[in-house]
Parts: C-alpha cells; sequence; structure tokens
C-alpha cells in the first residue's frame, strides 16, 4: 500500500512536472553489477548507459555475489544493481527500499554443479559423505538443497560448506571437496583440473526450479529520477539486443571484461539465457503491471522465500502481493512498443 | 618492580565486599546509558530496524539460538568451537612468543635473525594473508588456527622484548654476582621482572586474535559465533548478528578478566604497588 502511494506520487510528480522532470538529472549513476556472464558487460563496455543519460557521471561497481550486493543496497551505495533470486526474497522480506525492473539473465549452464571425476560421483545417492561447497545464500545454494530435497537425500548426510566462487576454486584446486555447485568463470577452473559437470542449474529450471536475475532500482532514484530509469532500461535492452545479434563481437567484450581466453567466453555465454526485453513482459518473467502477481518470477520469488523460511534463513514469509509490489514492470512497458 | 604501577587492572574489585565504589557506579552508568540510548532509539523509530534492531529482538534471537540453534548448532556450540579456535590460536602464539621475544631481549643476535620476518608480516591486512594460509593449509581447522595464531604472536613478542630490555641491569648483575645459573637468571629474574609487561602484551594480543575471528570463520567453517554473524549478515538477520557481537564481546571481556586474575595469582608482587582507590 505504501509502494502503492509512492507510486502514485512518483507518476503524478513525473506526469504534472514532465518538463522540470526533465531538466532535473542526477549528477550521478552508480550500477552495481554481479560479477557474473550477462549482457550487462556489454552494455558497460558499449558505455551505452552513459549515451543515454549524457551529462550524468555513469559509475560501475563491480559486486561479487548476492550477500554483497544485499549489504551494498542496505548502505545505499548503488541506483542500479541487481540479485539472484534467493538474494531477492532476502532484500524484499527484509525491506530494503528496491524494485525489480527487469530480467537480467536467466541461469542456465553457466551455473553448475561440479564433480571430481576420481570421486566417482555417478547420482545424487553418491553425495553421502562427501564433502560440497556452494556460497551460502545464493542461487546454487537453493538448487543444492532443492535437488537433494527432491532425491531425498538428508544434507546432515554429507557435509556442505560456505565458500565463495574463487575460495571454492582454490580448495577444489588443493583437493579439499569433492563438489561444487557454483558459477563461471570460476566453475571453469574445477572442470579443467580433474571435474566434470554434473548437474546445471538449466536442468533444475526444466524441473521447475528456474533461478535468474533480476534488475533492481532504489525506490528513492526511482521516485525522484523516473525518466532515468527508462533510460537505464533502454540502455540495458540495447545491451541484450547487441548479444543476441551480434554473438562473436558479445564473446569478445566479455572476454575482455573478464580476461578470458575467446573460448571460454563463448562457452559462458551459450550458459547464460538473455530475454529480449519484449518477451520479459509476458507471463513466463515478469507479466505486465497488470499481470505481474501471476507472473512467473513472483512465482518464483513466493516459493524461493518458502524454502528459505523452511531453511529459517528467513523470519517470515511475504505474500504473492508482497511481492508482486516489488516487481515494476511498467518502466519496461512504457519503453518496449 | 615495575612502573605499571595503579593502573585500573590492578584495582581489586572482586575482593571487595560491600556496596560498589563510586568507581564501580561509573561504569555500570555507562553501560546503562549506552543500553537506556539503543532503547530510546528503537523505540521512537529513529533508526531503520535493519541496521539497529529493538533490543526485545535481539534478546529473542538470543533466547532462540541458546534453546533452538541457529543453523545447525546451539549458541553454546557456536560459542564453544569459537573459543577452542581462539584459546588454540592464542595459546600458541603465548607458547611460541614469550620464549621467543625473551630470548630477542636478552640476544641481539636473536633479535637480528628473527625481527625481519616478524615485522614484515605483522602489518599484512589478515584477510590478505588468509588467502595464503587456505592455499597452504587447506580449508580446514588448520588455517583458521594459523590465522589466530599469526594475529596474536606479534603482540606478544614485542611487548615480550620490551619487557625483558627494560628490567634494571642491577638485578641481573646482583643475581649474577650471587651465582646464579642461567636457568635461575630466567626463573628468578627475567620472568618475575617481564611479567606484568608481557601480560599487558598478551591482553593486547588476545585483542587481535578476536578482530581476526569472524574472519578466519568466513572461509569454510559451519559453527563459530564469527561464522554464525557472518552468514546472518548475509540473510539481513541483523537481530541475530548483533546478538552474535555481544556474545563475543562478552566472551572477550570474560576471557581478559581470566588473564588478569591469573596475572595477579602468579605475580602478587604487582599487587604491592597498587594505590587503593
Amino acid at each position: 500500500m505504501k509502494l502503492f502511494t509512492k507510486t502514485l506520487t512518483a507518476l503524478a510528480v513525473s506526469a504534472g512536472l514532465a518538463s522540470a522532470a526533465m531538466a532535473e538529472a542526477p549528477k550521478t549513476v552508480t550500477v552495481g553489477y554481479l560479477n557474473l556472464v550477462n549482457a550487462q558487460l556489454v552494455t558497460k563496455s558499449l558505455g551505452l548507459v552513459q549515451k543515454e543519460m549524457p551529462g550524468v557521471d555513469v559509475k560501475y561497481i563491480k559486486v561479487g555475489g548476492g550477500g554483497d550486493m544485499l549489504r551494498a543496497i542496505a548502505a545505499d551505495q548503488v541506483d542500479f544493481g541487481g540479485l539472484g533470486n534467493p538474494p531477492t526474497a532476502i532484500g524484499v522480506t527484509r525491506g530494503l527500499p528496491i524494485q525489480g525492473i527487469m530480467v537480467l539473465n536467466m541461469l542456465d549452464y553457466v551455473e553448475a554443479m561440479a564433480v571430481r571425476t576420481a570421486a566417482g560421483i555417478k547420482s545424487f545417492k553418491d553425495l553421502k559423505g562427501k564433502t560440497l561447497a556452494a556460497p551460502f545464500g545464493s542461487t546454487t545454494h537453493y538448487l543444492l538443497l532443492k535437488a537433494l530435497a527432491d532425491e531425498g537425500m538428508d544434507p546432515a548426510s554429507m557435509k556442505i560448506l560456505d565458500l565463495r566462487p574463487n575460495d571454492i576454486a582454490v580448495a577444489w584446486s588443493r583437493g579439499d571437496i569433492d563438489a561444487a555447485w557454483f558459477w563461471e568463470p570460476n566453475l571453469n577452473k574445477a572442470v579443467k583440473d580433474g571435474g566434470h559437470i554434473f548437474m546445471t542449474s538449466g536442468i533444475m529450471a526444466s524441473r521447475g526450479y528456474p533461478t535468474w536475475d533480476v534488475g533492481i532500482v532504489m525506490d528513492d532514484f526511482a521516485a525522484k529520477y523516473p525518466d532515468y530509469v527508462k533510460k537505464f532500461l533502454k540502455a540495458e535492452c540495447a545491451g541484450i539486443d547487441f548479444w543476441l545479434k551480434n554473438p562473436a563481437k558479445t564473446a569478445e567484450i566479455i572476454a575482455k571484461e573478464l580476461e578470458l581466453p575467446l573460448a571460454d567466453a563463448t562457452r559462458m555465454m551459450k550458459g547464460t539465457e538473455m530475454v529480449p526485453c519484449s518477451k520479459q513482459l509476458t507471463g513466463q518473467y515478469l507479466g505486465t503491471a497488470a499481470t505481474k502477481a501471476k507472473s512467473g518470477f513472483v512465482e518464483t520469488l513466493l516459493s524461493t522465500s518458502a524454502f528459505l523460511v523452511e531453511q529459517e534463513r528467513l523470519p517470515k514469509q511475504m505474500t504473492r502481493e508482497q511481492f508482486s509490489d516489488f516487481m515494476r514492470p511498467d518502466y519496461l512497458e512504457a519503453i518496449v512498443e | 618492580m615495575t612502573d605499571t604501577v595503579d593502573s585500573p587492572e590492578t584495582s581489586p574489585w572482586y575482593r571487595r565486599i560491600g556496596p560498589p565504589t563510586r568507581y564501580q557506579w561509573m561504569t555500570l552508568g555507562s553501560v546503562a546509558c549506552m543500553i537506556g540510548a539503543w532503547f530510546l532509539v528503537t523505540e521512537f523509530g529513529l533508526a531503520n530496524e535493519l541496521f539497529l534492531p529493538h533490543p526485545e529482538a535481539v534478546f529473542k534471537s538470543f533466547i532462540k539460538v541458546a534453546t533452538r540453534g541457529y543453523q545447525g548448532s546451539t549458541l553454546l556450540e557456536h560459542v564453544g568451537v569459537s573459543l577452542y579456535r581462539i584459546m588454540a590460536g592464542f595459546g600458541l602464539a603465548c607458547l611460541v612468543g614469550i620464549p621467543l621475544g625473551i630470548l630477542m631481549g636478552v640476544s641481539r643476535s636473536a633479535h637480528a635473525v628473527f625481527s625481519p620476518a616478524i615485522e614484515f608480516y605483522r602489518p599484512l591486512p589478515p584477510l590478505g594473508l588468509y588467502t595464503l594460509l587456505v592455499m597452504w593449509l587447506g580449508i580446514g581447522e588448520e588455517s583458521k588456527l594459523a590465522l589466530l595464531f599469526l594475529a596474536g604472536l606479534p603482540g606478544i613478542i614485542i611487548a615480550t622484548i620490551q619487557a625483558v630490555t627494560q628490567i634494571d641491569p642491577i638485578y641481573v648483575r646482583a643475581a649474577r654476582s650471587l651465582g646464579a645459573s642461567r636457568r635461575q637468571l630466567l626463573w628468578q629474574v627475567y620472568l618475575p621482572g617481564a611479567g606484568p609487561i608481557i601480560l599487558t602484551g598478551m591482553r593486547i594480543s588476545l585483542g587481535f586474535v578476536y578482530t581476526v575471528l569472524v574472519a578466519a570463520e568466513i572461509v569454510a567453517a559451519t559453527a563459530g559465533i564469527g561464522w554464525m554473524i557472518w552468514d546472518a549478515a548475509k540473510f539481513l538477520l541483523s537481530d541475530v548478528v548483533i546478538m552474535g557481537l555481544i556474545v563475543l564481546g562478552l566472551t572477550g571481556v570474560a576471557l581478559d578478566f581470566t588473564m588478569r586474575l591469573i596475572g595477579r595469582l602468579l605475580m602478587p608482587w604487582t599487587r604491592r604497588q597498587r594505590s587503593v582507590p
């Protein structure tokens, strides 16, 4: 309700004072981007956001993972950010002042569970007594526990460690862990070092557990500069279109941004699904302002938070309305025609 | 024997029976003011609940974690694991640091040999060091203990060197002229003379060990109070974070108090020089 009145005010301000709002521009726009492979790297590298906002100082901050992004948001250090579905559920439940405005990417095999080939893990049952790692609170930790639950495995029958992706790479190279569910670019190091892919986030998506990253904007920024939210989305949509139309050039950009060999960048690209902005407004993703309550993203947030509540990581279950209030496809609707 | 005389550490208030002194009232008052301010700020909604939860919420999370646990371990188990790591790392630092410090204080050549390594690693940030320790020692207990050990070591060594070098040479000469052996010199002159400053160094070192505890428990821990704080922060459970910090702080105060008590029992001569408040 609070968000609703806020929205009304924001709309009134932007409609009534359209000319004034045009004149009023933020001095700086800070974009926090996740250290993973998606079209934000293209947008950043081509300076598309800057082109949409002449005269504004556009800053990029690289953020290691969802937990760090939540802290950056809580400390009001970014205007735009990106979050996977578990951190989004956490942020919304804990009342962070954010709105979901776009689909950054759907996670396919760019996130996967690597197992040490020598450990002889053929099925989930073989994980019993083994040492696993995943960054707790991330999309992959969520999928790991979901997969174990579906297989009827007790997580207590194995050792699951909380490690960040770069620490997983170190622990893997020392032989301290037998399996890890994490993401590129570090995932590839494990695969090359005596491992192979056992399960991917894409397979889990086809089983009904999609994972994704959503682009977010801070409430205050959106209320003050609604036009700049649209400008930002225009730039990101252009980045996504570039990704879809120019895979070869995109791979070069990603290789440069992440300092990877071109072949690796190409493979990682294929493991991430980019959704063109016009398609993002369908029910599978964000839906529209009218249909968002039944959208795929709200469904995922509901089931993710139910899972986190069960895990005692979240104190309370938010309602469909509350998650629906968080999702704001209307900015995207305004620019997609 | 030393100059560290009437610091509050030597005041024997724990032995005193009767009404609290003026200073104890001041201590109580300052604690009450802090808690009172916390109550007021949260009660009137002056602070975002996400950053500073109400004391009641923190107390509730204390009861919940103490009885039902946090992610598979009760509060007592978390504290136990962390205290074990702290005591092992710190104990090891004392076992190595005090003899090494005495050696370096007595012998110039020992000082010349060991000081470069110690001076070099001392200012390194623990997290930078930790990455290397994890690579060398793995993600198990070894790397955690090594980090805590390395955090505690320099403070003890430096305090011990300082303590040994400031011993009045007259005592050493007097003991020598009375025919004291090397061992007697160590036990009868150096250790008693240096004791109070070594103890101060140990107390400061324990503080350093505490500062790296959360860092040590970030990597691949599944229990420990530092891990609990880190994990809860990821889920923005600020009530658990603050509760964990308070518990951690209280264990630190308790350990420090124990050390002072042991110091006073082992070195009764320091009590003679106190000024009674």
